[in-house]
């Protein structure tokens, strides 16, 4: 048993998913996550001032789900054929699931988003305030009397559905992208359904991240009044608590994963191992757990750093590029674990790829910046209902 | 005169309900019994036995897939794993040809978001549509034996077929025809009287990753478990 063997002959099958992927599941928890720890935001706080953003909760998140397929489209050899999926679907198949959940879910965003804009559309088209030509054009002419409270107050049965088609969208989502990585049966590391609790951690930390930095963002980009702007502030430092949370979760779900790999054959030991001193070792502990999650727990477990505009924005950053560790840790990571001989798979550099992804991120952020100046984030107070 | 329309809608909408329903079940019941008849009636079940001890190492096998299926150069339908167990004077030479298993519980069949990866139903071969693989990486992936690459020529995933343009034409694989000691055995696992079969009742046969229940229909003979199954305490503890 314990006699040295020398590997004569064998072949290297490589790492065939690799950052782009990674960056793809981790740009859909985040939006994902980003959405729904809005919605449930707003339900707590049942508050008109929080509009602004579940906007931006809603409408970014949107715009990133969108691009997503994108970052798939470049991986894939055969991009033109990925229309094959929607006739000719497996059912079988996670990845044939995600060709219809993830469109539906940008679908139901998409909805959910035109009514939360409609009645600052409509008053910004009757006041005749900049834009409004293209808000009428996507309101279709249809331009309706009362203020923005009254108009909301209308349709605010047709938004609530949205908001709640969305959440179940959301979560499914979410069940998507760990199932993605859990159907790879023969790939011990991930091979659990751990993997969706593991994402939805992660879609809680990043996407609470994602709002604090945005949410920032766009107080400076477009600053509201400042009764509005105290209130929205007051909202962002509360998320600074869901964040510590959600940090916390994260820490503890990480906890009972690496336990669990451990108590899985030789094979989890060895996928424990690549995180705690393998080769995934230095991405693991430097960018995952001191940047990802110790750095960011500590500056959101402080309440005055919690108010504090540039502690909170590095706890988010923070929190999202351990996040983004995390997952390319997972899918990468599962990948290092040879199947057929024992020297570690190698990730080939994929300069082309990697930058493709950074233009998608560059994208998204000026679009993000754009839609600040163009859509009507801020409802004006003689606009809002008189309680 | 207005209720009684009433009342005539819902006895119509309950009758076409129940007629529904019974359709409905019908159909599945028929589709039921459709699966017994084919399982009762066996297809073929196309397998192959490695014979590790009559194996050399000559690398045949790889350079016929290779010439057969026009397989690129730095990807392999086959190859050959060798390995050297022990210290000198006390040394063993260990081979294990590889090749698709054409698992009979495929996970790269299960994953294929597009149906690309299919079955043919008389034979149970595991097979590539190269029209419609979209070469999404996922079966690559999903292959718990990593049998699976993407072909830089087609640029769609492509593995083993068991040389299915000549099995059909009554011929064997190329690896079989090329194996110079005989170590491979391809047949009809289903037809008793078939060599695959005789062999495979007269020796004990192990198989890959068998704890994973994907039923490989690639079964070896004689082959050492350090080279079948890996032991992965060995990167850990390096």
């Amino acid at each position: 048993m314990n006699e040295p063997i020398q590997w004569i002959s064998w072949i290297k099958h490589g790492v065939v998913f690799g950052y782009l992927i990674a960056m793809y599941m981790f740009l859909i928890s985040m939006a994902v996550g980003a959405h729904l720890v809005t919605l449930f935001a707003k339900v707590y706080y049942r508050d008109e001032d929080f509009l602004p953003l579940e906007k931006v909760g809603t409408f970014l998140p949107m715009l990133i789900l969108l691009l997503m397929p994108l970052l798939l489209a470049v991986d894939m050899t055969h991009p033109e054929r990925a229309y094959t999926m929607y006739y000719h679907w497996n059912w079988t198949a996670t990845v044939a699931w995600g060709a219809y959940i993830m469109p539906l879910c940008v679908i139901t965003y998409a909805f959910h988003s035109f009514y939360l804009f409609r009645p600052e559309m409509m008053v910004a088209v009757r006041e005749g305030r900049p834009g409004a030509e293209l808000y009428r054009m996507l309101l279709r002419g249809k331009i309706e009397e009362g203020t923005a409270a009254e108009i909301r107050q209308r349709r605010q049965k047709a938004e609530r559905l949205w908001a709640n088609i969305s959440i179940v969208f959301s979560f499914l989502a979410l069940i998507y992208v760990g199932m993605r990585l859990s159907a790879f049966k023969g790939r011990v590391m991930v091979s659990s359904l751990s993997m969706v609790f593991v994402f939805m951690s992660l879609a809680a930390s990043s996407g609470t991240g994602f709002m604090i930095l945005l949410g920032r963002l766009k107080t400076a980009t477009v600053p509201p009044t400042q009764p509005a702007l105290i209130k929205q502030n007051r909202f962002l430092v509360d998320f600074g608590v869901i964040l510590k949370y959600a940090l916390l979760a994260q820490l503890v779900i990480w906890v009972l994963y690496l336990i669990q790999l451990n108590f899985t054959g030789t094979g989890g030991k060895l996928a424990a191992y690549i995180f705690l001193g393998g080769p995934r070792s230095f991405y693991f502990w430097a960018f995952q757990v001191v940047i990802g999650m110790l750095l960011p727990l500590a500056l959101v477990m402080v309440p005055a750093w919690r108010q504090n505009v540039g502690a909170s924005v590095a706890a988010s950053v923070a929190t999202m590029l351990g996040a983004f560790f995390a997952v390319a840790n997972l899918s990468v990571g599962s990948q290092l674990i040879p199947l057929t001989h024992l020297e570690w798979e190698q990730l080939a550099p994929e300069p082309l790829k990697m930058a493709f992804g950074i233009i998608v991120m560059v994208v998204l952020l000026l679009l993000f910046l754009a839609s600040y100046k163009i859509l009507p984030y801020e409802t004006p107070v003689s606009q809002k209902s008189e309680a | 005169m207005k209720n009684r329309g009433k009342d005539m809608g819902r006895r119509e909408f309950l009758k076409k309900m129940g007629a529904t329903a019974t359709a409905l079940g019908t159909g599945a019941v028929l589709i039921q019994a459709g699966d017994l008849v084919q399982a009762a009636t066996p297809p073929k079940k196309y397998g192959m036995v490695i014979d590790v001890n009559r194996c050399i190492g000559c690398h045949g096998c790889t350079i016929a897939c290779k010439s057969e299926n026009n397989v690129p150069e730095g990807v392999f339908r086959s190859w050959v794993k060798q390995i050297i167990k022990g210290k000198y004077p006390h040394v063993k030479n260990h081979l294990l040809p590889r090749l698709c298993n054409n698992c009979e519980d495929a996970p790269c069949l299960n994953d294929c978001p597009t149906g690309a990866t299919y079955r043919t139903p008389e034979d149970g071969v595991v097979h590539v549509n190269r029209d419609i693989c979209v070469g999404c990486h996922t079966c690559v992936l999903a292959c718990p034996y990593n049998s699976r690459f993407i072909n830089p020529l087609t640029g769609t995933a492509d593995k083993c077929d068991f040389c299915y343009h000549r099995i059909t034409k009554g011929l064997l694989p190329a690896c079989v025809d090329a194996c110079t000691g005989k170590a491979r055995i391809f047949g009809d696992m289903n037809d008793p009287k078939s060599e695959i079969s005789l062999y495979l009742s007269k020796y004990p046969v192990q198989g890959l990753r068998t704890y994973l229940d994907t039923k490989p229909k690639v079964h070896y003979v004689y082959a050492d478990e350090a080279i079948l199954n890996l032991d992965y305490s060995y990167l850990s503890r390096r």
